[in-house]
């Protein structure tokens, strides 16, 4: 309490006005164009809160411990991410409550004096949406071959799915990139999903679909089920999925140079979350 | 001169019915067993009782068919359905949807227009659901649908009431076929405990045994010493995952969600946490447990041939 009147003081001495984590907020709100849905559960503080003294801004896709480590040691305390921070989406604390994990977490956030403000659904809501402009930029998907603006729907120059999937490996250093299909097939219009948006492969005018994840069976929509039978009948069909995290993080880049333009007193940076996962040889 | 099998003879003679010799001629032609007969058999065996939304339930074809062979898989792919039929079977029994979804029907769904609002994290929140839309015929379903008329199968679906059966058949199965039934804790297939390796070698066993091609991913060091596995095959949510991997050196699961678990995991991990997790993939993961599914199911069906036909790790990668 002591210390925190002390800091408080001392910027007033020297005429800095302190920019809190709710004025980032707020500023973010009036930005968006749109008026704020109250109804979201996912867009609100996770940790910290609204007068936290903001040092910097950290944007990131899931805010992990290592992330967050990361983003303070880069003199950032506040992270703004696109997905959960407690390991499920409600970012609902009595699940996780007794985990040594979720107390250690806590504990640095609280040492560190983080705040965590999740935005997530009106990322979405936004136009255009970062997360579709990050990702389509990270995969070279020029809007030259969307087929129309904001569609997500590209037809590309005719290539096979193998070759498709070994370029976006390449641009995105994706280690665990998974794909369905046969890797002869030629594809050519391409449907662009991201996180756990999957796009529906067995539309009439999508070959490939592009995503993060999506449960492999029993879902609302077809699944790889559809792309291996379409396999088997030679009918040209195929499915890659780069993971969540890989999927969505670019857009992060977009929401850190986009909050950098209203939040001049600080630095504003994304801190990569990475992909989680190696693959075996 | 009708034509009967050797099994059939037996399950006859095992009667009474085939005792004395001319009777099979001289009596009622036995028909055999149909599909519908032996579903009533699994629920009977299963315990009986239904559940009222269970996915369990005949998806394709004419329940009144008579069996020649069944055939148990994780994914009644096309794929799967042509070596059945090349085996003799008509009766395929699959843990997972034979049409791609969970509505699981012949024909395409209605649907909402992409993007559905599923709610999950990555996913839009349009503020008010776009309107189911019939969806035109499909040439996947439409060819899938055409082999099982022409071939008479029948797609029985087994999932809810399988996965209820005690001790855990996807957990039994998959600790069979990576040879760790004997290292199985005492009443428990779920949790198991290997002689000590490194996460490294306990991957590369696995990923041997399985056939896993790309579908297998894994968060964790290594190089981590690795005794103590929990096993959680299909697909699980993130309780699943805090409950067990306090308890354990490594999860191998079939799928997770990567918000959940593999977030979990990896903070574990970074915290210091001597921990892992091995993703096999859902339907790779299920195999094993309707491998056990066929062994069952010749005890309660001893008149035709079951044999399990695996559909295989649906990934791949360019690199791989």
């Amino acid at each position: 309490m002591h210390l925190d009147f002390g800091r408080r003081s001392i910027l007033e001495t020297n005429g800095m006005s302190v920019l809190t984590a709710g004025e980032v907020v707020a500023r973010i709100k009036a930005k968006l164009g749109f008026p704020w849905r109250d109804t979201t559960y996912r867009d609100t503080f996770k940790f910290g809160g609204a007068d936290t003294p903001v040092t910097g801004i950290a944007t990131t896709m899931f805010c992990s411990y290592d992330v967050i480590r990361r983003a303070a040691e880069a003199g950032c305390n506040m992270i703004i991410p696109h997905e959960d921070t407690y390991w499920n989406d409600r970012d609902d604390i009595a699940i996780d409550n007794g985990d040594v994990s979720y107390k250690m977490k806590v504990d640095f956030m609280r040492a560190h004096n983080i705040a965590v403000f999740r935005i997530h659904d009106h990322m979405h809501a936004q136009k255009p949406d970062f997360i579709y402009v990050g990702a389509a930029r990270a995969l070279g998907l020029e809007s030259k071959y969307e087929t129309a603006p904001q569609s997500h729907h590209f037809t590309l120059p005719e290539t096979t799915l193998v070759e498709l999937a070994a370029t976006f490996q390449k641009r995105l250093g994706d280690k665990a990139i998974r794909v369905v299909g046969d890797p002869r097939a030629k594809v050519s219009r391409l449907q662009l999903g991201v996180g756990y948006a999957t796009p529906n492969i067995s539309s009439k005018d999508v070959d490939v679909v592009v995503s993060g994840e999506q449960q492999e069976s029993d879902g609302q929509l077809d699944s790889p089920a559809y792309v291996m039978d379409a396999m088997t009948l030679g009918i040209a069909k195929g499915w890659i999925m780069l993971g969540h995290s890989i999927s969505e993080e670019q857009g992060m880049l977009e929401m850190a140079e986009w909050i950098k333009g209203f939040t001049p007193e600080v630095p504003v940076q994304l801190v990569r979350t990475n992909e989680p996962y190696w693959v075996p040889k | 001169m009708h034509h009967i099998s050797r099994r059939t003879f037996v399950a006859l003679t095992a009667t009474g019915i085939a005792t004395a010799p001319g009777a099979l001629l001289a009596g009622p032609v036995r028909k055999g067993v149909t599909a519908r007969e032996i579903a009533d058999r699994i629920q009977k065996d299963l315990g009986g009782e239904w559940k009222p939304d269970t996915v369990d339930a005949f998806k394709a074809g004419d329940p009144s068919t008579v069996v020649t062979g069944i055939v148990t898989t994780s994914l009644a792919s096309l794929d799967v359905l042509q070596r059945a039929v090349k085996v003799g079977a008509s009766l395929i029994v699959s843990c997972e949807p034979t049409f791609f979804a969970r509505a699981d029907t012949p024909t395409p769904p209605a649907r909402r227009a992409f993007p559905a609002p599923s709610g999950g994290p990555g996913a839009s929140a349009p503020p008010t659901p776009a309107p189911l839309t019939p969806a035109p015929p499909d040439p996947v379903f439409s060819a899938k649908d055409e082999f099982i008329r022409k071939h008479n199968l029948v797609v029985l679906r087994l999932s809810d009431h399988w996965r209820l059966r005690t001790p855990d058949p996807f957990a039994q199965g998959l600790a069979s076929t990576l040879g760790w039934s004997k290292f199985a804790t005492a009443g428990d297939p779920a949790v198991i405990i290997v002689p000590e390796m490194s996460l490294e070698a306990l991957v590369s066993h696995v990923k041997k045994t399985l056939g896993v091609r790309g579908g297998m991913r894994i968060v964790g060091d290594p190089q981590q010493r690795v005794r103590k596995v929990a096993l959680l095959p299909g697909s699980t949510a993130i309780d699943a995952s805090l409950k067990a991997l306090p308890e354990v050196d490594a999860i191998i699961a079939g799928e997770v969600r990567e918000w959940e678990a593999v977030e979990y995991v990896r903070d574990t991990v970074a915290l210091g946490g001597r921990k892992s997790l091995m993703l096999l993939g859902r339907i790779v993961s299920e195999q094993p447990g309707m491998q056990v599914c066929a062994q069952w199911l010749k005890t309660i069906v001893p008149e035709v041939a079951c044999t399990s036909i695996s559909a295989g790790d649906p990934y791949w990668r360019p690199t791989a």
